[in-house]
């Protein structure tokens, strides 16, 4: 079978089912804005805002089940390049790109930008290195393309194994982030909802895998995307009389830079990576100017490992799988960098609006005098201020990392509602990408751990029974991890990206671009990348050495990189059929590698007539 | 069914690689330095680098019978 028509497979009425989402989503808002009108108490418009879209999300995903394993795995290779890259796009960001950097901008200014430049640059990297490729070959996971592109099972269960620890720390920070947005909306432990957040975020994928995760996931997304959206217009339009806050944002930045004259200009040493952490952290760095908390060669490193980390990342690699082929696969790479830039420019400018909200309301005030919604922030434990000293100084005040997405709306005296909005769109962002990397997780332990080994290929229920099974024991253990790893789920993030770059970017990057590379070259390459990450990580948080431990991956990578060429130059040639096939994969034309194969195989076990 | 010819995969690699170091070294270089000197960096380039890399690898494929049939 030649490519498949697109026109053939995609859904034509996909357009019209989200625009039923999106005025779904909108008539809720509405009616929780109406609610809060009439005095409904606060707690129940809070449930219904974050009860309204999980429902919304869950209803999706529950009306995409599927017994398919190409349905399962890959959501029947139909979905559109706008959609993978929407879904592509909120699932690099997750809960640590809504809640967290929009922090990181507010706390440390321009020094966040290493994050935001590394994710956008990661996704460029990965349209451009692997995703088409990896959708030619059309296998389901990482350690399934590689064990077909070096005919090694050796492979494929090391390469399940090494990707099993990046796939857990996103987990774990994603759960954390999804936690921290619903325990705001239902001023309920954290613990306990980090339960509920992984249990809701199975159970919208549990039915179709893929099919239910792309769908509910563009649901997500767009939740998200309005959720930021909504706050950030409407602060630009009353601040700069334009409803675009990625571009007006730098007019106030420039008041900003007055306002801000009075603070003094730190400058960190070039190895220093002074990021705000969880909870409250003080406001002590000027916004525009440079490298006061992160040094130059620590932005530049965190960029880099940030752009491998991406480009690497085993639950976004998933993802060019599902597109009707390798053009389709392509352009949704160009949607998504489109997305993540819009979304990466109104991060900072939400950072800005609040910065500027706060210096011209707060700051300079007497101690008693402080405006209502600094007070209420307060008292939700978002905001603090040091009370010596008659007036208050910016030096002087805290501000919860997490929290400055939803506190914009409070600054700016919008309905609580929009707050609430706002949280929900973190949640959204944080569920997307908890879902992605369980999918990822589980399909990683059904297909290359439990029918990775067998001789014959399993049934087709088979393989989805397993996977669901997968799934619901990967579930508990991010419900575990969430709650007993102690660590800043942002660390926990940058960790897992120090992963991803340097045990799997540096293989999978080889496997394509140099025809030499073999299989020992690979496993040598995973192996080593992973143990020079967790031995750089492991010596940085013992206080051992300088180097920041979210730093590891510039360690890891080229370590996995020198690891894979010398060992695959010491091994004997690969066979010309592993060359030929690895030229097969780098032609977009032709049938998908994975499918013609199975195609094959079904020929050959059909009964004769 | 749109193959191409075994003899033109040398010279559809040697494009596409040409057509990958020219559109990433030059955005590379731009992302690493320009942070260090500018105070703003404008993220528009990332988006030219994409839309440029996806239109010119189409015509490569097309050049060289390698594209889809869509």
């Amino acid at each position: 079978m030649a490519a498949t028509s697109r026109a053939g497979l995609v859904n034509p009425r996909l357009g019209t089912y989200f625009g039923i989402f999106a005025s779904a989503l909108a008539a809720l808002v509405l009616m929780a804005l109406m609610l809060e009108q009439l005095g409904v108490s606060d707690a129940a418009v809070r449930l219904v805002m974050l009860c309204g879209p999980i429902g919304l999300y869950a209803a999706i995903g529950l009306l995409a089940p599927t017994r398919e394993a190409q349905d399962y795995f890959a959501c029947g290779r139909r979905v559109p390049a706008v959609f993978n890259g929407l879904v592509l796009a909120i699932g690099a960001l997750g809960g640590a790109g809504f809640l967290a950097l929009t922090g990181a901008y507010f706390v440390v200014g321009y020094d966040a930008l290493c994050i935001s430049l590394g994710i956008s640059a990661g996704l460029v990297f990965m349209g451009v290195l692997l995703a088409p490729f990896l959708r030619k070959s059309g296998d389901y996971t990482v350690p399934s393309y590689l064990s077909r592109r070096f005919e090694s099972r050796t492979l494929r269960v090391v390469a399940a194994a090494v990707l099993t620890v990046p796939l857990l720390l996103l987990l774990a920070a994603e759960a954390r982030f999804a936690a921290y947005a619903s325990a705001r909306l239902t001023r309920q432990p954290e613990e306990a909802m980090a339960l509920v957040v992984v249990v809701c975020a199975t159970a919208m994928v549990l039915a179709g895998g893929m099919r239910s995760h792309t769908w509910s996931g563009s649901a997500k997304a767009m939740a998200a995307l309005i959720a930021l959206a909504v706050p950030a217009t409407i602060v630009a339009l009353m601040l700069t009389n334009l409803p675009l806050p990625q571009i007006t944002h730098g007019n106030t930045l420039r008041v900003l830079t007055k306002i801000e004259r009075g603070l003094p200009i730190l400058t960190a040493p070039p190895l220093v990576f002074d990021f705000p952490g969880q909870g409250l952290e003080p406001l002590a760095k000027r916004f525009i100017h440079a490298f006061g908390g992160i040094g130059s060669v620590a932005f530049v490193l965190t960029l880099l490992t940030a752009l491998a980390g991406i480009a690497g990342s085993p639950s976004l690699l998933m993802r060019p799988g599902s597109t009707p082929g390798v053009h389709e696969a392509r352009k949704s790479f160009g949607w998504a960098v489109l997305i993540a830039g819009v979304v990466l420019l109104t991060l900072p400018a939400v950072a800005i609006y609040l910065r500027v909200l706060l210096l011209e309301q707060v700051v300079g005030q007497p101690i008693d005098r402080l405006p209502a919604w600094f007070l209420t922030l307060r008292d939700l434990g978002v905001a603090s201020v040091d009370p010596t000293g008659p007036t208050v100084r910016l030096v002087n005040i805290s501000f919860d990392r997490d929290a400055v997405l939803f506190a914009l709306s409070y600054a700016a005296g919008f309905p609580q509602v929009l707050a609430y909005l706002a949280l929900a769109g973190g949640l959204a962002a944080a569920l997307l990408a908890l879902a992605s990397a369980l999918l990822a997780s589980a399909a990683i332990v059904s297909e290359d751990v439990v029918h990775g080994l067998r001789a014959e290929p399993a049934s087709e229920t088979a393989r989805v029974l397993a996977a669901r099974g997968a799934l619901g024991g990967i579930a508990l253990v991010a419900v575990w991890l969430a709650i007993a790893a102690p660590a800043d789920p942002l660390r926990l993030f940058l960790w897992s990206l120090a992963y991803s770059g340097s045990a799997v970017f540096p293989v999978l990057l080889l496997s394509i671009w140099w025809k030499r590379t073999t299989a020992w070259g690979a496993i040598a390459g995973l192996i080593a990348g992973l143990v020079a990450t967790t031995a750089a990580i492991l010596l940085s948080e013992a206080g051992v050495w300088t180097l920041p431990s979210v730093l590891a991956g510039a360690i890891g990578l080229p370590i996995g990189m020198a690891a894979t060429i010398a060992t695959s130059m010491l091994t004997p040639q690969p066979s010309q059929h592993i060359v030929a096939m690895l030229q097969e994969i780098r032609v977009p034309g032709g049938e998908t590698l994975y499918d013609r194969e199975l195609r094959l195989q079904r020929l050959k076990t059909r009964p004769v007539a | 069914m749109v193959m191409i010819e075994w003899s033109e995969h040398k010279a559809y690699w040697r494009n596409t690689k040409t057509q990958m170091l020219t559109s990433l070294v030059p955005f590379l270089l731009v992302l690493v330095v320009l942070p260090l000197y500018a105070e703003v960096l404008n993220s528009m380039r990332v988006l030219v680098t994409i839309a440029v890399f996806v239109n010119r690898q189409d015509a490569i494929d097309h050049s060289h019978g390698a594209h889809e049939d869509i």
